[in-house]
């Protein structure tokens, strides 16, 4: 018999406010643990939540981002367990009434067809202390960092729409750029500012049936939660061919082993309305603003680069999956420089330059005017290709311009013929060999040529006229 | 014998020429005030003392009055047992006590005191720094002889508070002083809350609703068929809420962490169940089974909670006040079970599920009549404390 997977995910996302979701205490995980604490995220006696409303507004925009519909009434409820990281003894989630229903996301699937994903509903929840396990001499002791504890989350539960680790693992790219795009969060597995969940039954192809599903966590990639739900389909079949049941439970994905392994049966009660969190009630006029403030957003981005620019698809998604990325080349584009040209340095040296830094196209030295200005000399013939290269180097390391720069350092293209006559008469002379290879039909050996008198010039020699002159004086053309 | 105070604040003064200066308040421990012990009457919470003040401390200091300590309390001043509300005012130690009201608790310790008792309307006073077990239907209630000094008190504490969102967006209330007129002031008798009572209790209460007529109110019989299922629904949404809310007295950062646990989840059952008396243990179980086992109940007792209110509301096209009884059944020092308990606040938890005003007058020296409570729509505070200084001020004249 074969098997198709039904697959769901639950994506946490860790809003970037500056505040925790129910208290002002500062949302930065990262700090000396339990430094960010007050009696509400410790839970005390007698302490009461304050819903941020920056929380409820990046919530928003991450909802309406996603195509999803905000709803008019939501609230809060109790999700009880019992675990050092939760000290009240429950979660506060929106489990009945979340804050907005559908939306979903466009992938195209294997065979490079569309296909829709769905998103069932998007909630806020709070996030929950953090536990550190340690050994005091041979004692294992458990240290909690509430620091975390009261962070603003929203989770995001999808239909079962997926079928395949491809589809898993394109949703959620697509997803972290739209999060991004709203700057909402930064959408990052590796720092966990985004966590999956993947929900994982099989059945038979082709039937409709639901069957039990396994609850797969603690991936800390996107090509990890690939990895995980490729590893479940394989071993959920083996079983149900070997004639075992299938039983609702969690697993753990160990990336070492690259294997799942049984962590707890599942436990899930029913959650009660939280009576201190005010029911929270939006209103036609604060759906509307939120809509006002969305981005334009990827998928339109792209395809207004083609329309505009005359980018191909693939450039134009490139450029449009990271906001800071897309801004930078219309910035370019704004000072001038032809999108061709913006498309392919940015992509192939400023990026990768920028990245290696460890820099952001938001806030790197190189500014959008800037290197516009070493693009504009190149097409002008001020310099070459190599020049640029170096010239851009030296544009992270001081904040001179891009003209102060060739000038003092003598990037100057050499574009003088008398100048280039002598050193390529001395680079013939040197490279007789080479000459008689030319005369004799050999392209390549004329490559090598223009490179030598390249060299000879320092780099600085116009490429052009090098090779009008090498032409010429070897009769070639 | 023990001290009716938990806790004796040593340094009672106030600021100075505040308008309640010279008042001396008398709270219970589960009012948070910075420092001073705060363990709601509950093993659960052994040597815990709040980080901060509640907001109702701050506004009390500011207007000048002396905060003279804490009384004994039950546990998470659930029923009356081993709470020793009232006794202050009784013993000239304090001249207005604050005393939590989760179902009547407030009322029946001013009964037992034989003075006045005040529910406010839900939602009027701040919560903040308020450590309870059913945060929809607990508030704190006023205890004083003198209803003028209820009114100042809640005056000073009540409206919006910045700092808890929970209150619902609605402006402080007016408490100037409202003359009532008889003549143009409609009291209903609603039949299901006097059918229960013994013959005794009933003539006492008749006693009590001669009164008002003597006063000159038009007295209305009104019906609400529905009228006992208020103690159902308090029961169920009350234990399931207390349940849930409870989760955060686990005795791992305060109170008693048992020994011998061998795990965490150990942990927590063993200190869980060393923490928790009797009663308490037993609605937080009673709470658990509705929450997990019976979950559509609970869902129906909310639905029928709002019904009841809506019920309650419409009463009010139909008269001004109502008045009920204080007590249906039940005895002092005998609600060891939830049942009796329950049994003991049938005539006073309507109010908490309503989250209307609801005033205990207790009975005219050498009168026949009963203690009895008036009550009044939701945000009616104002009105109903003035209708029962009224009556208090005709006793004075010696007018009935």
């Amino acid at each position: 018999m074969e098997f198709e997977a039904v697959i769901g995910l639950e994506i946490h996302v860790e809003l970037n406010c500056a505040t925790k979701l129910f208290c002002d205490c500062p949302n930065r995980p990262g700090d000396e643990p339990n430094l960010n604490t007050c009696p509400t995220c410790l839970w005390y006696p007698g302490a009461v939540p304050r819903l941020s409303r920056d929380a409820l507004e990046k919530a928003s925009l991450l909802c309406l981002g996603l195509g999803a519909e905000l709803q008019p009434v939501s609230a809060f409820d109790q999700k009880v367990y019992y675990y050092p990281d939760l000290p009240k003894g429950f979660q506060l989630s929106q489990a009945h009434c979340p804050l907005s229903r559908g939306g979903g996301i466009d992938i195209m699937d294997e065979t490079g067809k569309p296909k829709r994903l769905r998103i069932h509903h998007i909630h806020m929840e709070e996030d929950v202390a953090r536990l550190v396990h340690e050994m005091e001499g041979r004692l294992p002791i458990s240290l909690v960092d509430f620091n975390r504890a009261g962070a603003p989350l929203v989770e995001i539960v999808t239909e079962p729409d997926f079928r395949s680790p491809h589809d898993a693992m394109e949703f959620l790219k697509a997803l972290r750029t739209q999060v991004r795009y709203v700057g909402s969060s930064e959408c990052s597995m590796e720092n966990g500012t985004m966590r999956v969940d993947a929900n994982i039954s099989i059945r038979p192809r082709g039937t409709d049936q639901m069957n039990t599903k396994v609850e797969v966590k603690n991936m800390n990639s996107i090509r990890h939660v690939g990895d995980a739900i490729a590893f479940e389909i394989g071993r959920q079949s083996a079983a149900v061919k070997a004639g075992e049941a299938v039983v609702l439970h969690t697993r753990l994905w160990d990336p070492d082993k690259k294997a799942t392994f049984m962590m707890r049966a599942k436990f899930e009660g029913p959650c009660v309305p939280d009576p201190k969190v005010p029911v929270i009630e939006l209103t036609a006029e604060y759906i509307e603003a939120m809509r006002s403030r969305l981005p334009e957003m990827p998928a339109a981005r792209a395809e207004r680069f083609i329309a505009q620019h005359g980018l191909t698809g693939e450039e134009a998604v490139f450029l449009s999956s990271d906001p800071e990325v897309a801004v930078y080349f219309e910035a370019l584009i704004a000072e001038g420089v032809a999108p061709r040209t913006a498309m392919h340095w940015l992509t192939t040296q400023l990026i990768p330059a920028i990245r290696e830094r460890g820099q952001k196209p938001g806030d790197t030295p190189v500014t959008p005017a800037r290197f516009a200005g070493l693009l504009k000399m190149m097409s002008k013939d001020e310099i070459n290709a190599n020049a640029a290269r170096e010239v851009m180097a030296h544009l992270f390391e001081s904040d001179e311009s891009p003209e102060a720069i060739v000038a003092a350092r003598g990037f100057a293209q050499v574009s003088d013929s008398a100048e280039l006559d002598s050193l390529i008469d001395k680079v013939l002379e040197d490279q007789p060999d080479a000459v008689a290879k030319v005369r004799a039909g050999q392209n390549k050996a004329l490559g090598f040529l223009m490179g030598q008198v390249m060299q000879a010039s320092g780099g600085k020699a116009n490429p052009k006229i090098v090779r009008e002159l090498l032409a010429k004086k070897l009769g070639t053309n | 014998m023990e001290s009716i105070f938990r806790y004796r604040n040593p340094d009672t003064a106030g600021a100075s020429g505040g308008p309640l200066q010279g008042v001396n308040i008398a709270i219970q421990p589960n009012v948070s005030v910075e420092g001073w012990p705060t363990d709601a009457g509950s093993k659960a919470l052994v040597n815990f003392t709040a980080l901060e003040d509640a907001t109702i401390i701050r506004r009390l200091r500011e207007a000048g009055t002396a905060v003279c300590g804490s009384t004994r309390m039950s546990e998470f001043g659930f029923g009356l047992d081993g709470s020793r509300a009232g006794e202050a005012l009784k013993e000239n130690a304090a001249d207005v006590e604050m005393v939590l009201d989760l179902m009547g608790e407030s009322r029946l310790a001013a009964s037992r005191a034989s003075v006045c008792g005040f529910k406010p309307s839900y939602g009027l006073v701040s919560s903040l720094g308020l450590i309870g077990l059913i945060p929809s239907m607990e508030c704190w209630g006023l205890l004083s002889a003198d209803i003028d000094r209820i009114r100042r008190v809640l005056d000073t504490i009540s409206g919006p508070d910045p700092l808890d969102f929970s209150l619902p967006d609605e402006p402080a209330p007016d408490f100037s002083a409202r003359g009532i007129k008889p003549e143009n002031t409609s009291i209903g008798v609603i039949s299901e809350a006097v059918s229960g009572l013994s013959s005794d209790s009933k003539n006492a209460f008749q006693a009590s609703v001669d009164e008002l007529k003597q006063a000159g109110f038009s007295v209305r019989e009104l019906s609400l068929p529905d009228m006992a299922l208020f103690s159902l629904v308090h029961n169920i949404v009350g234990s399931v809420e207390a349940s849930s809310c409870a989760g955060r007295y686990d005795s791992v950062r305060y109170g008693r962490r048992a020994p011998g646990a061998r795990n965490w989840n150990e942990m927590y059952l063993l200190s869980r169940g060393a923490a928790f008396g009797t009663l308490v243990k037993s609605y937080l179980f009673q709470g658990a089974y509705f929450q997990f086992e019976r979950y559509a109940a609970y869902e129906d007792a909310c639905r029928i909670r709002a019904r009841l209110v809506a019920d309650m509301r419409k009463l009010f096209d139909k008269a001004d006040f109502l008045i009920f009884p204080a007590a249906v059944g039940g005895r002092f020092g005998q609600a060891a079970s939830l049942a009796a308990t329950y049994e003991q606040f049938a005539a006073t938890l309507f109010a908490n599920v309503t989250g209307q005003p609801a005033l205990y007058l207790p009975p005219a020296p050498g009168s026949k009549a009963a203690g009895f409570q008036l009550a009044g729509p939701r945000r009616s505070d104002a009105r109903v404390l003035a209708l029962g200084e009224y009556l208090l001020n005709l006793r004075q004249e010696g007018n009935v």
